[in-house]
């Protein structure tokens, strides 16, 4: 197989998307793009993530991409279409809403950078910001706040013990959901970067690091210190190259007014459509405050509760909820 | 099971008016006979409401949630366990004493409401629930006075913030009723016919 050498551009006529659901895989044509692969590239296919690395084999990463012989035929096709070395299959959910697995962050294994800015965010797929397996018995959703100190208290008291424990032995999954409130002046920046961060797989290790740090670019707005600080140079500049266009106008550390008054943020940015999806499940609930948690057992989902709840008292609940 | 807790949450709702509209009369009637006996139907009417109320509370604490039948233990124990976690979102107590709080709680509050129906010893039960219902009260003030935006966890009805809402209803609705009772007991106990004072007599050492 020919290996895309550095900087080579790769013209694609083609994008196939394999939405794998239960049972069932659909194959979707998209119109065409174009990319430039300088190392490797890394793209979220569902609850698996492909890692295309020109010194590897392209088949054995298609198959652990996408599953059962429709996707083998698609990416055949895809193949035959556009050429040996030519292949990139965007494998992205059929609903943007369902929340998928995220893998654990492999700093050493996701190096791409895209040309166009835009067009590689169209690649990337939705941000997956999940712990654990979808599959699990409880789901626990926390509709939280970046800049919200009690956010920051469930985390590193209780979601930090919990997710070593409950969510990696599968009886838990754990799903960020972004609430950013009007009142904290980064609160709305922080979730744009934690985003474009979850759209490369770097989820975890960012959310770490902007509850870690929170004190001090609550101070001073510079987030991007933190976000650069929790992965290699390469994947902060896929990170960064989706946070063009999203600053606020005239200085970044100002919210833009009609955040303030609920409505879209003023300068648009394609990030801010997952935050404001996750904050419309949020107005369902409704959330009163941050951190608000969701948990539904086995499709039962209980009220909303909120504040701080410490590890072995939701310890003691899930236990419970499993001896059913 | 549903239909007895809505039968608790009636009693709950407007069992204090019942007894507002009783405490009027007994303002109204002058002789003392008859304004004894009224006291006496209230105080069982009262025992009833206020009983019912922490009944009510015991339920909505041990109720199963919703998509979860009722079996014993393990749908009480998941509602306890919820429970515990709305003791702990009051930051008053730390994890081991909430979940202890919460696991005592209901058993207490059906302990209590049963006893006030029983009418039982009722100067003691009236003043024990009175005394329940404060503490209640001023957990959800100081809640409130932190700033906590969380669910009062009182299991009476549809889950209610704390703040000025809760409170007002909690004393008016249940510790009002709870205050009339313990009142309406001990006013009940005094002797009958206990002679006032002559009016000739020094009323203190003083004035003699």
């Amino acid at each position: 197989m020919n290996q895309p050498s550095a900087g080579r551009i790769l013209s694609l006529t083609l994008a196939v998307c394999i939405i794998a659901g239960n049972n069932r895989h659909q194959v979707v044509v998209t119109g065409a793009i174009r990319v430039t692969i300088e190392e490797e590239i890394s793209i979220n296919c569902g609850e698996a993530e492909l890692i295309y690395k020109p010194d590897s084999s392209l088949g054995a990463a298609l198959r652990s991409c996408c599953a059962g012989w429709l996707g083998a035929v698609s990416a055949l096709l895809a193949l035959f279409l556009l050429g040996p070395g030519v292949a990139t299959i965007a494998c992205a959910q059929s609903s943007t809403a369902q929340p998928t697995t995220a893998k654990p962050a492999t700093a050493s294994t996701t190096h791409a950078r895209a040309v166009a800015p835009a067009k590689a965010v169209a690649a990337l797929g939705v941000p997956v910001k999940a712990y654990g397996s979808s599959n699990a018995p409880i789901t626990m959703e926390v509709f939280s706040d970046y800049e919200c100190p009690s956010c920051r208290n469930l985390f590193e008291t209780t979601l930090r013990q919990m997710i070593p424990d409950y969510v990696a032995s599968g009886k838990v999954y754990l799903v960020h959901r972004d609430y950013p409130l009007p009142m904290h002046k980064y609160g709305y920046q922080a979730a744009r970067w934690l985003n474009a961060a979850a759209r490369i797989g770097e989820f975890q290790a960012v959310e770490a690091a902007l509850y870690d740090n929170q004190n001090a670019w609550a101070m001073d707005g510079n987030i991007e210190k933190y976000v650069s600080g929790a992965m290699s140079a390469a994947e902060f500049k896929r990170v960064q190259s989706q946070m063009q266009g999203c600053g606020y106008p005239g200085d970044a550390a100002v919210r833009p007014a009609a955040f303030a008054l609920g409505a879209q943020t003023a300068q648009s940015c394609a990030l801010d459509t997952y935050i404001d999806q996750d904050r419309a499940l949020g107005n369902k609930i409704p959330v009163q405050a941050t951190p608000t948690y969701v948990i539904t057992y086995k499709g039962n989902r209980l009220p909303a509760g909120s504040g701080i709840v410490s590890w072995p008292i939701l310890k003691q609940f899930f236990d419970s909820l499993l001896s059913q | 099971m549903n239909t007895l807790g809505s039968v608790l949450l009636w009693v709950t709702d407007h069992g204090y008016q019942i007894l507002l509209v009783g405490l009027v009369a007994v303002f109204c009637v002058r002789e003392p006979r008859s304004r004894r006996k009224i006291v006496r139907v209230l105080l069982v009417l009262g025992a009833l409401v206020v009983g019912c109320i922490f009944l009510a509370a015991a339920y909505g604490k041990m109720k199963p949630p919703v998509g979860f039948a009722w079996s014993w233990p393990s749908s009480v124990r998941i509602s306890l366990a919820w429970f515990a976690m709305q003791v702990e979102s009051y930051r008053l107590l730390p994890p081991a004493a909430s979940s202890a709080v919460a696991h005592f709680l209901p058993f207490f509050e059906l302990f209590l409401g049963l006893w006030l129906i029983s009418s039982i010893g009722l100067r003691f039960s009236s003043l024990v629930a009175s005394f329940t219902l404060c503490g209640f009260m001023i957990a959800i003030a100081l809640a409130y006075h932190r700033g906590l935006k969380i669910d009062c966890g009182c299991g009476i009805g549809p889950p209610e913030e704390v703040g000025p809402a809760a409170l007002l209803r909690d004393g008016l609705k249940f510790l009002l009723p709870a205050l009339l009772v313990a009142i309406g007991a001990f006013w009940i106990h005094r002797p009958p016919d206990a002679a006032p004072l002559p009016e000739s007599a020094p009323a203190t050492p003083e004035a003699v």
